[in-house]
């Protein structure tokens, strides 16, 4: 793959998923110098090219609400201004209640989504059966819908920045890896690689699942968790289901590609760490067929054509980590997006390169910040739909 | 299956009947393969081509269930079997006007983006047009789905071929309790007698732990599950049929030697009246065995060996050795076919109703791969094999491979099948040889590399599941991807029914000579499970707990 064409550059990105290379992205539109972004795998090698595409802005906080709101419209854009066609299908998402305290919970968020001006509905049963034919008798006892929700094909929109920035000037190495964080002053002064050394004054560490691995490389002890989750796909077939399908209480989410193959997996980890690679358990398969057979039965004799795992890189109050890190000026955190970088990467990582320049950035620190796991202090609040 | 009960089933709305246990493709054949499918993008016509459940080309729809495979589905009596994904026939598609109208293919990559206001318009067409049959109707599915066979024992051999029928015999003999599980019904004939299970090993994984028992999941068709623990497990799958890059590739008509088999009612009824043989190794003689006086021509892209030209010369058939396929023509079925000899460049056609490929078997190693056995590139068989001592043990201990997937020659299957199980009583292994892909090149690849120098364009059609177009494995090279698995990603060749069987081989070696590198530099072709496409219903009825969930 294309080695590194200099010896020093203004900002190296360290991974090459959607966060990384839109940061990038926006880094070298606003014209920061020259950018290098490295990726230990190859292109889509990560949790990027391992998701099952789903964009909601249905979520608990108003924070992330506004995040995943400009997102969308980010996605909607995308065909234009990166020349790559996502098929983004905005065919809703629908969270299934099973009782009437899930379905209060989702009250709460169904208010919270409407106060931000988007058309959240609450639906009956009816409703529910309408949306997901073939649904079991007695599945849900309702549930929230958004329509502008939706679903999109997570690889061209990889192409789509890679070109890009490509095109923009900025040098993207792969199956290079990153073995430590040179400091000089207190201040980010090099890093050290698999193909040598180069000088930087600012890293981004947008490295996903192993994002914890590589700040601890650079004397920065994180607490994210990388947390292992499967997903499997079936056989194609003719469109039957427009909406993303989430049942809040196992975290069962489901929905049917442009290509007419159901893609799912249930939220929830099947193991921590990287160091395990990404095989996938019998455990999940049995129990993910059981799942959504019991829900839509007529599902059965579809075949599943093939199942795969990938990492979230959780964080212990379910945001996302953007700024600068101020153990280290110029080490520059874009992680912890807990299995959600897709649906927020537009809008997080506009503010990931705002804040790597130095400049303010629009989110509440308290929130958002990694200064909030150095203090002991509790978060302000807590974002636990970390479903689909 | 003489004298075997006559079934009356349903298709397209007539009555038809078989007799016996014919699986469905087979008794739809009648001297030519029958059109049964459109491709997904295109809808070019397609029929029967691997034979053995992978392909797309015979997905039908059975008493409301999608995709069911014809060349393995055994009718049952009041079935009501109807073809999909075409209107009003597969022979006569109206959406077959697409392959006419977009010839420089259809671009989902960078395409429909504009107007924006289209953008929904454009999503319910290509929706529509994807997928191939019908949602499965209530009918379609056994609620509760059938209980699933659990067995425990202590040798699981997957493979009832010669090779693990011979293990397993050997095994039984040293008072071992095992167990072959293999997708026919019938053990071959003259088999020593060993417990047998009918059904398919979808999914191998690790261990948890070193001294647990391996589990083998799977289902015997249509969908009841399979579970079989064992505390050494045998694998010997066999091998299957490749394809071949050529224009036209997909047209009716031109299948592999499996397809040719399994299409066949009798050495005197093949799917073919005069087929043209591609292949000059022992699978052609294989063929040419069962179905000579229906042989027009053999036509090898490598060298002939002595036995082809033998068989060849008592039925007075002619050979072409070292020979080009470029194009296969005709409007429904294949008609012709037009090849140029290597080196001298001469172009020559002829006449066929058939094109039977026979030239590279290759192996089944997607269990091994699972299981975390490692495997090499060995460049003379232009494939992955897993990587094993002299008695067959892989790199996984209690692991081990016998017959032509662990790279047994014909012949010798047995005796590899022996050996495994010798190696098995003495615990042999694990092998702890480093994965040695071999730098040297493939006679396919100077192969490729012949045939594709100032190729003219046209449909030749790198992946059949998903109507993926050599040329867009080109445009991809040409942006700047590299390596199997982003090309992979990039075009979606090999993420269609078949798992990639059929595409990623031969997009391993073009790959190869478009980034200059070794295929074993390109990458190894990852295989998910499951193995097979395994559904839903059979994996529901088998799971014990549901995993552990995270969730609010």
């Amino acid at each position: 793959m294309s080695a590194p064409s200099r010896s020093r550059y203004r900002v190296v990105v360290v991974g090459a998923g959607v966060i990384g290379l839109y940061t990038a992205h926006h880094l070298a539109a606003a014209g920061a110098g020259p950018i290098l972004v490295v990726d230990r795998g190859f292109l889509s090698s990560g949790a990027s090219g391992r998701n099952g595409g789903g964009v909601r802005q249905q979520w608990e906080t108003r924070a992330t609400v506004r995040l995943a709101r400009e997102s969308v419209a980010a996605y909607r854009r995308f065909g234009r201004d990166f020349g790559y066609n996502l098929w983004f299908r905005q065919g809703g998402y629908l969270f299934l209640a099973e009782n009437d305290r899930e379905l209060a919970r989702l009250r709460a968020v169904h208010d919270l989504v409407r106060s931000e001006g988007l058309p959240s509905e609450i639906l009956d049963p009816a409703r529910v059966a309408g949306l997901v034919p073939g649904i079991a008798a007695g599945a849900a006892v309702g549930g929230t819908y958004l329509a502008s929700d939706g679903v999109l094909y997570p690889f061209p929109a990889i192409w789509g920045l890679y070109e890009d920035v490509r095109a923009r000037g900025v040098e993207v190495a792969l199956g290079l890896e990153v073995l430590g964080v040179d400091a000089r002053d207190g201040r980010v002064a090099a890093v050290r690689t698999s193909r040598g050394r180069i000088e930087t004054e600012i890293v981004v560490n947008a490295a996903g699942g192993w994002s914890a691995d590589l700040a601890q490389r650079a004397g920065l002890p994180s607490p994210n968790t990388a947390t292992r989750h499967e997903i499997l796909a079936t056989e194609p077939m003719k469109p039957f289901l427009d909406p993303m399908v989430v049942r809040v209480s196992d975290g069962l989410y489901f929905s049917q590609t442009m290509r007419g193959e159901i893609v799912g997996g249930v939220t929830g980890t099947n193991g921590t760490g990287v160091e395990g690679g990404m095989p996938t358990s019998p455990r999940f398969l049995l129990g993910m067929a059981r799942a959504l057979v019991r829900l839509v039965p007529r599902l059965a004799p579809l075949g599943v054509l093939r199942a795969w795992s990938g990492f979230y890189d959780d964080t212990p109050d379910g945001f996302p980590v953007i700024g600068e890190d101020p153990r280290r000026p110029g080490f520059v955190h874009a992680n912890g997006f807990g299995g959600h970088g897709f649906m927020l990467a537009p809008a997080a990582s506009r503010r990931v390169a705002r804040a790597a320049m130095g400049e303010t950035v629009d989110l509440d620190p308290a929130t958002f910040s990694p200064a909030r796991f150095l203090s002991s202090e509790r978060p302000p609040s807590v974002e636990r739909l970390q479903l689909g | 299956m003489a004298g075997a009960p006559a079934r009356r089933f349903e298709f397209e709305g007539r009555a038809r009947e078989s007799s016996g246990a014919v699986p469905l493709a087979a008794s739809l054949s009648s001297d030519r393969v029958p059109v049964l499918q459109r491709s997904i993008r295109y809808h070019r016509p397609r029929a029967p081509f691997c034979g053995i459940g992978y392909c797309t080309g015979c997905l039908v729809r059975v008493n409301g269930a999608p995709n069911v495979r014809a060349c393995r589905y055994v009718p049952a009596a009041g079935d009501r079997v109807r073809t999909e994904n075409a209107w009003p026939s597969p022979r006569f598609d109206v959406m077959g006007a697409l392959d006419f109208l977009f010839p420089g293919g259809v671009d989902t990559l960078r395409g429909f983006r504009r107007p924006a206001a289209l953008t929904g318009a454009y999503q319910r067409v290509v929706r529509r047009l994807a997928g191939y049959g019908a949602p499965p109707t209530p009918e379609g599915a056994r609620v509760p789905p059938p209980p699933p066979i659990a067995r425990e024992v202590d040798v699981g051999i997957v493979g009832g071929g010669p090779s693990g029928t011979a293990a397993a015999a050997k095994l039984r003999a040293a008072g071992r309790n095992v167990l072959v599980i293999d997708r026919s019904a019938d053990p071959p004939a003259g088999a020593p007698d060993v417990p047998r299970l009918r059904g398919t090993v979808t999914f191998l994984p690790p261990r948890s732990a070193p001294g647990d028992p391996f589990v083998l999941l799977g289902f015997s068709e249509p969908d009841q599950g399979i579970r079989v623990t064992a505390a050494q497990v045998v694998v010997a799958p066999g091998g299957y049929d490749g394809s071949l890059l050529f224009e036209g590739n997909d047209r009716p008509g031109i299948l592999t030697a499996d397809g040719a088999f399994a299409l066949a009612r009798g050495p005197d009824h093949p799917p073919f009246r005069r087929a043209i043989v591609v292949g000059g190794g022992p699978r052609a003689a294989a063929v040419l065995r069962a179905f000579g006086h229906r042989v027009e021509a053999v036509v090898a892209p490598l060298a002939i060996v002595p036995e082809v030209v033998r068989i060849a010369s008592e039925l007075e058939v002619p050979l072409y050795p070292r020979t080009l396929v470029e194009r296969a023509t005709g409007r429904a079925r294949v008609r012709r076919l037009r090849l140029r000899s290597r080196g001298k460049g001469t172009r020559f056609d002829l006449a066929c109703d058939a094109v039977v490929l026979a030239h590279r078997r290759l192996p089944s190693t997607q269990l091994f791969f699972q299981a975390g056995a490692r495997v090499e590139w060995r460049a003379g068989a232009g494939a992955y094999f897993p990587v094993l001592t002299t008695d067959g043990a892989t790199t996984v201990a209690g692991l081990y491979a016998a017959g032509s997937a662990a790279g047994a020659v014909e012949g010798d299957a047995a005796a590899s099948g022996e050996r495994a199980a010798e190696g098995l009583l003495r615990a042999a292994g694990p092998a702890t040889a480093e994965a040695a892909s071999t730098p040297d090149r493939s006679e396919l690849e100077g192969y490729y590399r012949e045939l594709l120098a100032g190729r003219p364009g046209g449909r030749w059609i790198a992946c059949a599941c998903e109507d993926v177009l050599l040329d867009e494995i080109e445009a991809a090279n040409r942006a700047g991807y590299r390596g199997i698995e982003v090309i992979k990603r990039y075009t979606g060749v090999g993420t269609g029914l078949c798992q990639g069987r059929y595409c990623l081989p031969d997009a391993l070696l073009v790959l190869a000579l478009l980034e200059g590198r070794t295929p074993a530099e390109v990458g190894y072709i990852t295989q998910r499970p499951p193995a097979v496409p395994t559904p839903l219903g059979a994996l529901a009825a088998i799971g014990t707990a549901p995993p552990e969930t995270g969730g609010p």
